[in-house]
This record gives C-alpha cells, sequence and structure tokens, in this order.
C-alpha cells in the first residue's frame, strides 16, 4: 500500500529523467500494484472509512467503482420544500462559525451510486457538467475534507435534471446522507425542475429545508433571501467560439430561435414578421438536415439554413421566451452572443438576480404585450441599445461621493515632514499656528540618527505640537495614518514652506471644506504629453494649466492616508521610498484615481524661495530633477494602466480676490504677496 | 535485461504480497495517516473517465421542453403580471386617483393626501387613473372605510398603510396591491407590494430635517456600537465592546453604559437593530443618524427593497453569531465603512427624511414597473441625487444626466447653447450675440422672444445657427425643456446682459468640470434675518454667495426638465408672478439637487458700469439689490421646498494664471484682467 501511493506521487517527478527502459519498469509495477489493490478487494473497506478517515487515498478513480447503495422501498421520504425558509429560520448558522475569517466551508458527499431495493438506479450516476461544478467547489478555498467543520453540505447525487430521476427514489436517497438534518444547510442543484404536465418550477424532489440553487424559478416558487436563480447551462456555449462583437447596429432588429415554441407564440412572432419584414427573423428547427449535422447546430427559416449560435450575434434584440420552463437554455447563448434579450416569460426569476441588475443588459416585456414587443423595443434609444450590448456590470465609485460641508469647527492637523532644518522647521511651526483653523500639529521627525531638540526649544504655540520618530527615513512617513490625526483635514506641508501666509493656509482650507474629496493645494503642476518622445512630461512653467499639485503645501482627507499607505497600487510605496522623490506625484495619481476628479489649485502663483533651503521651484528647476519626474509620471501611468490625472485651468481665489472693493471689509485680505 | 525483468516481477509479486498482508482492514485505516500522501490536497475525485460521463440532458433536451400555452392566471397569488393591467396606463402613464377621505382626516392622513395630491402623477378623475389609491384607516379616526366604489377587486388599486392598520379591513383585498410599514417577509409579496418604511407620527410632511452626518469618517473615538432599545432609545457602547451586546445575554459583559435617556439618534458607528422587535422605527433613525443599521436576522422586509441596493447601506448580520458579527463590524475595512456612512445619509434624504418623499417613492416604483425598459436604472436609484430628482423621462441613457459622468467614465458634451430670454423691445442684443457666438465652444444660439412687439425680423449674421423662439412671455417659459436646445450645456442670457468672448470661454470650460452645478457671473447671497425672523438675500458684494444670476449662467440642460415637470406648479406660478423669484427658485432647485453651492467666475466691473438702467425694476435684467417685495419670496420658496437648500461658497474660480505677475502673453485668458 506505502509503496503504490509513494510511487504514484513520484512518478511523474520521476520519469521524465529515466531511460524508457526503467519507465517500463516502474509504469509495469504500478500497474501490478494496482491490479494488486484490485485483486485482494480492498475497496470494500473503503466506504465504511470514508466518514471519519480522510478521503480517497487513490485520487484517480473510476465512475464505474463507485459504491452502490441500495435504498429499501420504506426507506424515510423528506417533507416537501418548505415554501416559509429563510436564512434566520431554517439555516444553522452555529456550523459556520468555525474558522476566524468567517469564511463558510463546503462539504461534498463522496459519490455513490443508488438503486432501489430491486437493484434499479434511481438515477444516472453523475452527469459531466454536475461532476465539472462539483470540481470546482473542490479545487476552490472553500472547500473542506472535514465534514465537523463543515457549514455547507452538497450531495453528490445529480439533481440537475428532474427528468433524469426517480422523485421519491431520489428524495429517499438525500434522506439517508449522513448530516442531513431535514436537509438543514444542504445546498442542491437543480436546472430543468419540474416535468409534465405541470412542470413546476422548481425542483419536485421532496427537500425539506434544503437550499436550492435552481434554473427556472418563478416568483411564486423562489424563497428571496434564501434560494439562488441560476442560469440554464447551454452545451454550446462551452463548444462554440464566439468573437467579441462591439456594440452597434446589426443586421436583424429582433430574432426568434427558440424551437419548440407553443403555437401560439409561433403565431404572433410569425404576424411580427410579416408586419416588419426583413428586420424580424424568425427560425425554427431544420426540417431536412443532411445526416451528420447536428440539429442543434442549425436553424431554418423557410429554405435558408442558419449557423446556430453564430446567427445570434447578428441581431440586437433576442427573444428568450418561455417554454414549459421559465429558465431557457438560449439565455446563455443570448448572452454570449452578445445580443441583448427581450425575456418574456413572466414571473420568471433572473438568474443571480439578487446581485445583478437586468435592467442593464435585457429587457423585460410581459407575455400579454408579446404582440406589441417591436414597437417597445423601437422606443429604447440606440445610446441605451449600445450600453446594453456592453454589459457593464460594474461601476467605479468615488470613496468620498456625499456632497457634504465638513464643519469649519473641526480644524484640519498640520503635518510637517522634517529631518534636520530645525531653524526652518520652527519658522513653519509659528507661521503655522496663527492659522485660526488649525487643532493640531503633527511633527514626523524623519532622522533616525539625531534626536529632535529638547521640548523646551520647541516654539509654544496655542494647539497641541506632537513629535513623531519614524523607523526609517522613508518619504512615506508623510502619508502614515497616524492616530494623532483627529481631524478628517490634513494639511501637508514641508519644513520649509514659510511663505504662506495665515490667510492663505486659512483660505485653503475653507475651499478645502467644499471639496473634501481632492486634493486642495499651493503650487500646481502640469503633466504633459511628449510626441516626440511619445511619453509623459513633467511641466513646473508658468501654464495655464494645472493637473498636480504638491504636496509640501495642500490640504486633503485623511482618507487618503490610509489608501496611500495600504491600498497603494503595485510597488509604487517601495519605488518612491528607494528613489526619495515624486511622493506628491503618487499621491496625486491616488486621488485622481479614486475620485476621478482634478486638483484644487488656490491662490495665485508664488514665488516659492527662502533664503537658507532649496525651496519646490528651486530644485524643480534642476534638469535631472525634471527628469526624474517625468520618469515618475510615466512610471505610475504604467502601473495604474491609466493617466488618472485630470487637467484643468482654474484655481480657487477669494470671491472678492483683486476686486476693486476696501481691502479691510475682505475675508482674506493677505493673499498672493510675494 | 534479463535481470531487470526478473528483479520486476520478484518485486511485483513481494508487494502484492505485501498488499495482500497489509489489506486487513484495521491496518489499512492506520496506514493512510502515516502515507506519504497524507498532507497533499485530495477532494472530489479527478475520475480517469470523465471524458465518458454524458451530459445532464439530452441533445434537444435544453432546446424543446415541450411547448406551454400563454398562462393562465393562478388563484391565490397575485404578481404584477397578472393582477396589474398596465393597459390602462398607456398614453399619459402613471395617473393616480387617491379616494377621498370620508369623515374626520387625522394629520399624518392629511400629509399623505397632500403628497399624493402634490405629486406629478396626481389625477381628479378616477376614471382616467390607472392606479387608485385607498388609504388605510390610521390610528386616530379609528373608523374603517367602506368598500370604495371603483373596488373592481382590487384591481389597479394600491391600499396604502403608513401605519398598522387598528381595525380588520372590512373587504378582501383582491387583486390590489398593498403599500404599508415593515411587512413581514412572509406575506409580502416582491415585485407587486411595496414595503413603506415605519414612520414616526411627527414625521414632516416636505423637506424633512437633513441627515446628521457632519462628516465623511467617523471621528476617532465614537463609539462603535449602539444597540436599539424599546422606546425609541439606543444604548451606546464603548469601543471596548466585548460580547453578545444583546438578548441579555452577556448583560455582566457590556461596556462603559452610556445611555442616553431620550437621545433618539445614536452617535455611534453601527446601530444594532434586533430584528423581531416591533419597534423597526430605529431603522429610520440609525439611518437618519449616519449610523450604519446592522439588521440581526430582520422579519421584514427592507423599506422599498425593490429598487434600493441595501447591501450598499446596511449590514443584514444573523443574530445568532454575535461574535462573528462584532468581530466582522471591529474588522471591517474603513473604505467600506466610509461607503456605508455615506450611502445612509443619501437614502435618508432622498427618499425617508419627510412624508412626501416616502409617497413619491411609492408611485415611482409603480411608474417603474409600468414603464418596464425605460424605467430608471439601479444607478439612478441608488446614486445621489436618488430617483425622485432623476427622471426617467428625460433619458434613459445615465450618460445623459449631469451627475453620473464619474461612474459613467462619461463628459459632458462639448458645446452649449446660448439661450437668451429678450423680452424688452428695442433693438437685438447685437454685441451680447457677437460675443458669444464668437466663442468656440458656441453651438448655436436660441433667442426666446417674449415681448407682446413681434421680433426684429433681422438678426445679425453669425458663425452659428441663430434661432427664433416664440415664448409664453412667462418667466417660468425661459426654463422650459425646448426641443432646440441640443447640447448639453445652456448659457441662460438676459437680452440686457453683457458678456465678453473671454468670459464665456473660461465659464464654459469651468462648468464642464462641474456639470452638475451651475455656473455664473453675478451672485447674491441669503442670509437668516434676524430681526425679521426669515430668511433674506442680498445682492450686496460680500465674501460669500449662494446664488448665481441666471441672466448669465451656465446649467446643465437637463434643470430646465427638472424644472417644468418636478417643481411644484404652485411655486413655478409664483415665480411668474415676481419675476426675480425665477433666480431664486432656479438656485433652490439646484442646490436641492447637488447639495452644493454654484461657482462664480471672474466678470468684469466694466460691464456693470457701461450696462444701460433695467428698465422695469425688478425685471429681467442684470438685477442688483433685489426689491422688498422680492425678499419674501425666498422665504415662500424656502416654505415650498420645506427647508434652506442653499450653501454658501467662499471661493471664485479664476484662470490659473489670472492677475499674475507674468507676461499677459503667457496668459489664455487675458482680457479678463481687463481693471
Amino acid at each position: 500500500m506505502c509503496a503504490s501511493v509513494k510511487y504514484n506521487i513520484r512518478g511523474p517527478a520521476l520519469i521524465p529523467r529515466m531511460k524508457t527502459k526503467h519507465r517500463i519498469y516502474y509504469i509495469t509495477l504500478f500497474s501490478i500494484v494496482l491490479l494488486g489493490l484490485i485483486a485482494t478487494g480492498m475497496f470494500q473497506f473503503w466506504p465504511h472509512s470514508i466518514e471519519s478517515s480522510s478521503d480517497w487515498s487513490v485520487q484517480k478513480r473510476s465512475i464505474r467503482d463507485v459504491p452502490v447503495v441500495r435504498l429499501p422501498a420504506d426507506s424515510p421520504v423528506p417533507e416537501r420544500g418548505d415554501l416559509s425558509c429563510r436564512m434566520h429560520t431554517c439555516f444553522d448558522v452555529y456550523r459556520c462559525g468555525f474558522n476566524p475569517k468567517n469564511k463558510i466551508k463546503v462539504y461534498i458527499y463522496s459519490l455513490k451510486k443508488y438503486v432501489d431495493d430491486v437493484g434499479v438506479p434511481v438515477s444516472s450516476t453523475i452527469s459531466q457538467e454536475y461532476n465539472e461544478l462539483l470540481t470546482a467547489v473542490a479545487d476552490s478555498d472553500y472547500y473542506t475534507e472535514d465534514i465537523a467543520r463543515a457549514c455547507l453540505f452538497i450531495p453528490s447525487i445529480d439533481l440537475l435534471n428532474q427528468n433524469a430521476l426517480r422523485v421519491k427514489e431520489t428524495a429517499q436517497a438525500l434522506a439517508q446522507l449522513s448530516r442531513w438534518d431535514r436537509g438543514t444547510n444542504h445546498l442542491l442543484f437543480n436546472m430543468l425542475p419540474g416535468g409534465p404536465p405541470d412542470y413546476n418550477t422548481a425542483l419536485d424532489v421532496p427537500r425539506d429545508r434544503a437550499l436550492l440553487a435552481g434554473g427556472g424559478f418563478s416568483t411564486w416558487t423562489y424563497r428571496q433571501g434564501y434560494d439562488v436563480s441560476i442560469p440554464v447551462y447551454s452545451p454550446l456555449s462551452a463548444e462554440v467560439d464566439l468573437p467579441e462583437k462591439g456594440p452597434g447596429p446589426r443586421r436583424y432588429f429582433l430574432l426568434s430561435s427558440q424551437m419548440a415554441l407553443h403555437p401560439e407564440y409561433r403565431e404572433e412572432l410569425a404576424a411580427l414578421q410579416a408586419r416588419h419584414g426583413e428586420a424580424v427573423l424568425v427560425l425554427d428547427k431544420c426540417t431536412n438536415l443532411s445526416e451528420g449535422i447536428p440539429a442543434a447546430r442549425k436553424r431554418c427559416h423557410k429554405h435558408q439554413v442558419f449557423d446556430y449560435p453564430q446567427v445570434l450575434q447578428e441581431a440586437t434584440f433576442c427573444v428568450v421566451l418561455r417554454g414549459a420552463r421559465l429558465g431557457q437554455a438560449v439565455l446563455s447563448d443570448v448572452l454570449r452572443a452578445g445580443c441583448i434579450p427581450v425575456i418574456i416569460a413572466d414571473s420568471y426569476i433572473l438568474p443571480f438576480s439578487e446581485v445583478l441588475d437586468w435592467k442593464r443588459a435585457s429587457v423585460a416585456v410581459p407575455e400579454e404585450k408579446m404582440s406589441d414587443v417591436y414597437s417597445i423595443l423601437q422606443s429604447i434609444p440606440q445610446r441605451q441599445i449600445e450600453e446594453m450590448q456592453r454589459q457593464k456590470w460594474g461601476s467605479v465609485s468615488n470613496p468620498l461621493f456625499l456632497p457634504l460641508i465638513p464643519p469649519q469647527s473641526q480644524g484640519f492637523t498640520a503635518i510637517v515632514l522634517t529631518y534636520d532644518r530645525v531653524e526652518s522647521l520652527f519658522r513653519v511651526i509659528t507661521e503655522v499656528s496663527k492659522v485660526p483653523s488649525l487643532s493640531k500639529l503633527l511633527v514626523v521627525w524623519n532622522n533616525q540618527n539625531k534626536n529632535p531638540p529638547d521640548d523646551s526649544l520647541w516654539p509654544k504655540i496655542r494647539v497641541p505640537l506632537k513629535v513623531v520618530r519614524t523607523a526609517e527615513n522613508k518619504l512615506s512617513n508623510r502619508f502614515f495614518p497616524y492616530d494623532e490625526i483627529e481631524t478628517e483635514a490634513v494639511l501637508a506641508i514641508d519644513d520649509d514652506i514659510i511663505m504662506l501666509t495665515s490667510d492663505e493656509l486659512q483660505f485653503g482650507y475653507e475651499v478645502w471644506r467644499e471639496f473634501p474629496d481632492r486634493l486642495v493645494g499651493y503650487p500646481g503642476r502640469l503633466h504633459l504629453w511628449d510626441h516626440e518622445m511619445s511619453k509623459w512630461k513633467y511641466e513646473s512653467e508658468w501654464t495655464n494649466e494645472v493637473s498636480m499639485v504638491l504636496t509640501g503645501a495642500a490640504f486633503y482627507h485623511k482618507y487618503f492616508n490610509y489608501l496611500y499607505t495600504y491600498k497603494m497600487p503595485g510597488d509604487i510605496k517601495n519605488w518612491v521610498d528607494a528613489h526619495m522623490n515624486c511622493e506628491d506625484i503618487a499621491m496625486n495619481f491616488l486621488v485622481a484615481n479614486v475620485t476621478g476628479k482634478a486638483v484644487i489649485k488656490v491662490t495665485p502663483r508664488k514665488k516659492f524661495k527662502c533664503p537658507e533651503c532649496t525651496a519646490i521651484d528651486g530644485l524643480s528647476l534642476d534638469q535631472t530633477h525634471m527628469v526624474e519626474r517625468s520618469e515618475c509620471i510615466n512610471k505610475f501611468a504604467s502601473v495604474f494602466g491609466t493617466m488618472p490625472l485630470k487637467v484643468v485651468e482654474h484655481r480657487a481665489d477669494p470671491v472678492l480676490y483683486k476686486d476693486d472693493f476696501p481691502e479691510k471689509l475682505k475675508s482674506f485680505p493677505n493673499i498672493g504677496s510675494l | 535485461m534479463q535481470s531487470w525483468r526478473r528483479k520486476s516481477l520478484w518485486l511485483a509479486l513481494l508487494t502484492s504480497w505485501l498488499l495482500v498482508l497489509l489489506g486487513l482492514f484495521p491496518l489499512f485505516r492506520l496506514s493512510v495517516p502515516t502515507s506519504p500522501r497524507a498532507g497533499a490536497p485530495q477532494g472530489w475525485p479527478h475520475w480517469l473517465d470523465a471524458e465518458l460521463l454524458q451530459s445532464f440532458a439530452k441533445p434537444g433536451e435544453l432546446l424543446e421542453d415541450g411547448p406551454r400555452p400563454p398562462q393562465v392566471l393562478r388563484g391565490g397569488s397575485c404578481n404584477w403580471g397578472a393582477c396589474f393591467d398596465t393597459s390602462k396606463c398607456r398614453g399619459g402613464g402613471l395617473k393616480v386617483f387617491v379616494y377621498p377621505a370620508a369623515g374626520p382626516v387625522s394629520e399624518t392622513r392629511r400629509r399623505i393626501l397632500a403628497s399624493v395630491e402634490g405629486s406629478r402623477y396626481h389625477t381628479l378623475s378616477a376614471a382616467e387613473a390607472c392606479l387608485l389609491l385607498l388609504l388605510s384607516p390610521d390610528t386616530s379616526t379609528g373608523e374603517c372605510d367602506p368598500v370604495p366604489p371603483q373596488w373592481d377587486g382590487g384591481r389597479n388599486h394600491l391600499v396604502l398603510s403608513l401605519h398598522p392598520a387598528p381595525c380588520p379591513r372590512t373587504f378582501q383585498l383582491g387583486q390590489a396591491m398593498v403599500a404599508e410599514a415593515s411587512p413581514t417577509v412572509d406575506t409580502f409579496r416582491p415585485g407587486f407590494d411595496v414595503a413603506l418604511p415605519l414612520l414616526p407620527e411627527a414625521h414632516p410632511l416636505r423637506g424633512g430635517a437633513p441627515g446628521q452626518l457632519r462628516q465623511h469618517s467617523p471621528r476617532p473615538g465614537v463609539a462603535l456600537l449602539a444597540l436599539a432599545e424599546d422606546g425609541g432609545r439606543w444604548h451606546v457602547a464603548g469601543t471596548d465592546f466585548s460580547a453578545c451586546p444583546w438578548d441579555g445575554r452577556c448583560e455582566q459583559d457590556r461596556g462603559p453604559k452610556q445611555t442616553h435617556p431620550g437621545a433618539t439618534l445614536p452617535n455611534a458607528t453601527f446601530c444594532l437593530i434586533p430584528g423581531r422587535g416591533p419597534d423597526v422605527l430605529h431603522f429610520l433613525q440609525a439611518l437618519q443618524a449616519g449610523c450604519i443599521p446592522v439588521l440581526l436576522s430582520p422579519r421584514w422586509e427592507l423599506p422599498f427593497s425593490e429598487v434600493i441596493d441595501w447591501t450598499k447601506a446596511a449590514i443584514v448580520a444573523d443574530e445568532r453569531l454575535p461574535l462573528q458579527v462584532l468581530t466582522a463590524l471591529q474588522e471591517m475595512p474603513l473604505t467600506r465603512v466610509l461607503a456605508l456612512r455615506q450611502q445612509t445619509q443619501f437614502l435618508w434624504d432622498a427618499y425617508f427624511s419627510s412624508v412626501e418623499k416616502v409617497i413619491h417613492t411609492t408611485l415611482e416604483i409603480i411608474q417603474d414597473r409600468i414603464f418596464g425598459p425605460s424605467a430608471h436604472p439601479s444607478l439612478l436609484w441608488n446614486s445621489p441625487p436618488g430617483a425622485i430628482l432623476a427622471l426617467p423621462t428625460f433619458s434613459p441613457s445615465p450618460s445623459d444626466f449631469p451627475f453620473y459622468h464619474l461612474q459613467q467614465g462619461s463628459r459632458p458634451l462639448g458645446r452649449f447653447s446660448a439661450l437668451i430670454w429678450g423680452g424688452a423691445p428695442g433693438q437685438p442684443p447685437l454685441k451680447l450675440i457677437q460675443a458669444v457666438a464668437g466663442s468656440q465652444h458656441c453651438a448655436q444660439i436660441l433667442v426666446l422672444w417674449s415681448s407682446e412687439k413681434p421680433p426684429p425680423t433681422r438678426w445679425p449674421k453669425t458663425a452659428v445657427p441663430l434661432t427664433v423662439i416664440d415664448g409664453h412671455r412667462k418667466v417660468s417659459d425661459r426654463f422650459f425643456p425646448y426641443s432646440a436646445i441640443s447640447t448639453d450645456a445652456i448659457l441662460s442670457l438676459d437680452a440686457h446682459s453683457s458678456l465678453s468672448t473671454s468670459e464665456v470661454d473660461f465659464a464654459f470650460v469651468v462648468w464642464q468640470s462641474f456639470p452638475e452645478r451651475m455656473v455664473g457671473f453675478l451672485t447674491w447671497s441669503h442670509f437668516w434675518d434676524e430681526a425679521r425672523g426669515g430668511w433674506g438675500y442680498t445682492a450686496k458684494r460680500t465674501n460669500e454667495f449662494s446664488m448665481v444670476l441666471t441672466s448669465a449662467a451656465f446649467y446643465h440642460r437637463y434643470y430646465h426638465t427638472l424644472f417644468t415637470h418636478a417643481l411644484p406648479k404652485a411655486l413655478r406660478t409664483l415665480a411668474d408672478e415676481a419675476p426675480t423669484c425665477v433666480d431664486v427658485l432656479m438656485n433652490f432647485l439646484v442646490a436641492s439637487v447637488t447639495k452644493s453651492p454654484p461657482i462664480k467666475v471672474p466678470y468684469g466691473m466694466w460691464h456693470q458700469e457701461a450696462r444701460p438702467p433695467p428698465l422695469e425694476p425688478g425685471g429681467p435684467g442684470l438685477r442688483q439689490e433685489p426689491q422688498p417685495a422680492a425678499q419674501n419670496c425666498i422665504n415662500q420658496m424656502a416654505a415650498g421646498f420645506g427647508h434652506m437648500p442653499l450653501v454658501s461658497s467662499r471661493f471664485r474660480l479664476d484662470p490659473v494664471l489670472f492677475k499674475d505677475p507674468v507676461s499677459v502673453l503667457r496668459k489664455k485668458y487675458r482680457s479678463l484682467e481687463k481693471p
């Protein structure tokens, strides 16, 4: 036993390196061992051990070898489905709390072949589709082999097609599952429910409290928030490769491709075709196809033969009409072909309707309105049709989308990043402390080799001043979401920005309050497309446009610190720290990407000059600096996969800025002085 | 070779024997865990003969499942297709008739009636109505209405009860839809009934209190949880909440107790609301407070669940898993907390803050069902400004509205239509037409001629098409959605307005960044007048503003549709009677939709000096100080809206290099710098 298992596992790895002779030897050996295993009849023990020990010891097996289970005629049958079931009444959540991440664990019962007491099978053992489905579940993170830790149980009894099983006996098979317990936490899959003559819209197999993922639910059988509506699988979708087709007009406006339609419906469709001619195409089964051509792949209109499902791509709208069942496999084909489904099936619960907004990709028409379907569709504007053809389900949203002006009383927290320019830092602290709305000042001390000055040496200011020492001299420390930040507004300011007046800073804060989802800053910069080099270029000249603000002096929402630190895409954060540059450009990219909005530059341009330091402008003039900054833009654009920065031609000034109006009556008189 | 074969045979035999020895059952079981495969991933077997498996359905079976005749009505249960006759709504769309109240009318009932009557769907004739609204009796009257005259088995009826009905209905509901507060999930028929919120007795008719949220992110140190208690109170718990705060099961574990008796609005990040209790009133309180509702196994249908995506604003949790729920709340990513908080506020303000909004939302849902494919897309219901303010009749495509460009990744169309309101006799406004037509962004000029005298026969030759439309001499006509307006942007002008091409160009470029707002040149600001105990407004130049004059302003053409089709008629009549009021009204409308101030752009002072004095005081012109009579207008508007929507702004948007000390040759909008 041990030997066989060992070779089985090591075999594939060893074989390529061995000579043919040796390979034959091992394969022979393996086969003999396998034969020996079967011969000794060890598998007869296997079913008894499955529930207690772990799963199969040999992973590759044949369907024909699955154990047979005989169901006595009087074995119990579960209650019929309980229509009043909801998660809180029929679902046992206590089984789902085993792992800390609140992730549900799914157990799959092992495959067995069920026969009645005279040995006639209850159903086909397993279909190809159900095997694929279970394989997918088993390959996912949700799967567990440990039945005791499972929250959800999936029987391997194949219920996909009700016609392929015996209802009562299948129910008996369900009831004898080891953890059945009235079907609690059991998930059943079914695509073709009901049978003639009534065609119920949910699986007829009595299933008590089990959850049902079914194709073809109606509002009468669907238990909202408990059952799941799934699409009916179409084998053609897997077989045929259809090219993607962009939005736009198609050859036919409306197409019907279903073969078995009730004569009344077919008459209605024929009438539509008669009325609207070429625009409507009603297809039917082909009557005289030559041998060997699968009937499922062809459709006919009179004597014209069409390939299916390819013909669906020729139409803007495709009818998905209720048959005996509400769920139709043609819906899958239509969606895949990029045709807009026109669903004519009253009370049908569309697949995954709890999470998908079908209105965006389909049209539902009541059955009684079928004769008006053409005019209903005609009334849909072309633009909406194109949006439906794109079948967009998701959309981007601004994390701070609510239009709201935070109260002024909250104030802002100034964060000064500093290394060792103490004198300049103290001047900045003194200047910033004059701003009325400052509520706290945070100094991020980025120098590990030097201690910050003694407490007594710091300027005495009216608001709390806190020094945070960092573990490493990294630029990203400026954007860390420190617990000390209690206000929503953050002013990032360099330790050499001493030329901004109190009026200018206060005004910047007021502007930020009206744009709390944007970067509101002082020096503005621009990105440009360099046609010669075919790449982006950084621009700091006097331009009429702005697409970035420098974070050497900028207000923003503290949420962006969280985003910068934890959600920055790709390796940008490390890249910035390694290059000691462009943290501000990275922040501009991040905010623009997530909000889709432009920055706001406030107040006129200043000469950012100070006597003892290389200010932003001074630095920017440096040629290598410009090249580096341009590189940053190109690097970030490639990581983001797009250029999120938005270019604008405006800046914000006080309402009465430079107006002919008494200065002393202006709110922010000291703005724009050089 | 020989030796090899011998060796292999020998080995095989040996192994077989070993297997037979090991084949004893107990040994087999022991051997499994020690085998080298024990740690390897196992699972659903990969069947050797998987290729041979049959499909679940026979080849033709999926394509022909037996034809079935059109459905017949099933007894017992109703759904929309079966029990509502939409053919009655053909033509005029939704028309709602409400049965008059018999006997004394309670305050709540009066509010509901007023809301329905104020709706754009209301009709006075039961015969032309396609929806008949029956108000369920409320607590104070206690009398049960008899079966109404046009009952017809309840067909096309909506029985509306905002409060639990005190007396049993004397007639069968039949095919009528039921709109009731917090229906139980067992009786609720999705897609047919409408779930309403349970409203407090004193819920205001219109406007309503704004959401309590003052900032996007929770304040540091704010309580994590508030737990709903009996009598509409909340028990606020500290952040170090340990476990199971509900059912009183872990009473001793409760964190620092901060019960505020009488405090109706909770101050916490999450609000735990038990599902079984009758006081679902807590739900609306949490929503208003911006406290994320955590519904513990609710047995009732969430309000307007047909259209509102509650996963974006609330959390439905299982009351049986207190520890897991608490952990999940504590560890919820900041991004989700922010999004949920904001959504609560948006939903509260859009659909719940007044009786009128609740009623209009109900009717809007019915209207959407009738519209079918051209109903509001989910995006319009679930993002600001909400479905009541986004009329689906305007356009089926969200990118045509000013609000959804970010979500849609679209932009407004790149040109504008100038709409000149010319009511006064005299020469056509040549200079204005030339200045506007000179803009590279101008698509067309429309002159809305509203004077008694016929318009001049000769108009200046312009590079863009000029069309004269005959107005109806009412001031509100200038905001009619004329089909001739082909662009997203409208530049609204008076014949007296004076603008330069540069100003127009720059303002339009700014508008493209803010397509949902009004962008204007001249401003007013509103203020609370303590002395008179009312609102006032002034045209004086101040450090802030809250309105821009429509005599020169850019805005989205959607606001014409909204002005004409969504505003109560009474307010439009008011504007017609006092023409300066129309500016106030338009600013109220836009502000109530955007919750944001308008935008001011630079305007040369030389215009005002060159401008002729207004011919009629208070008439449409570049108005200065509003007339005292007009002051009352702002208060009437505030009453009509139920609140004061105007928001003040403290900045003006200037060109980037505006009046900067740099050569004018570098400046794109240099002519704006004229003194």
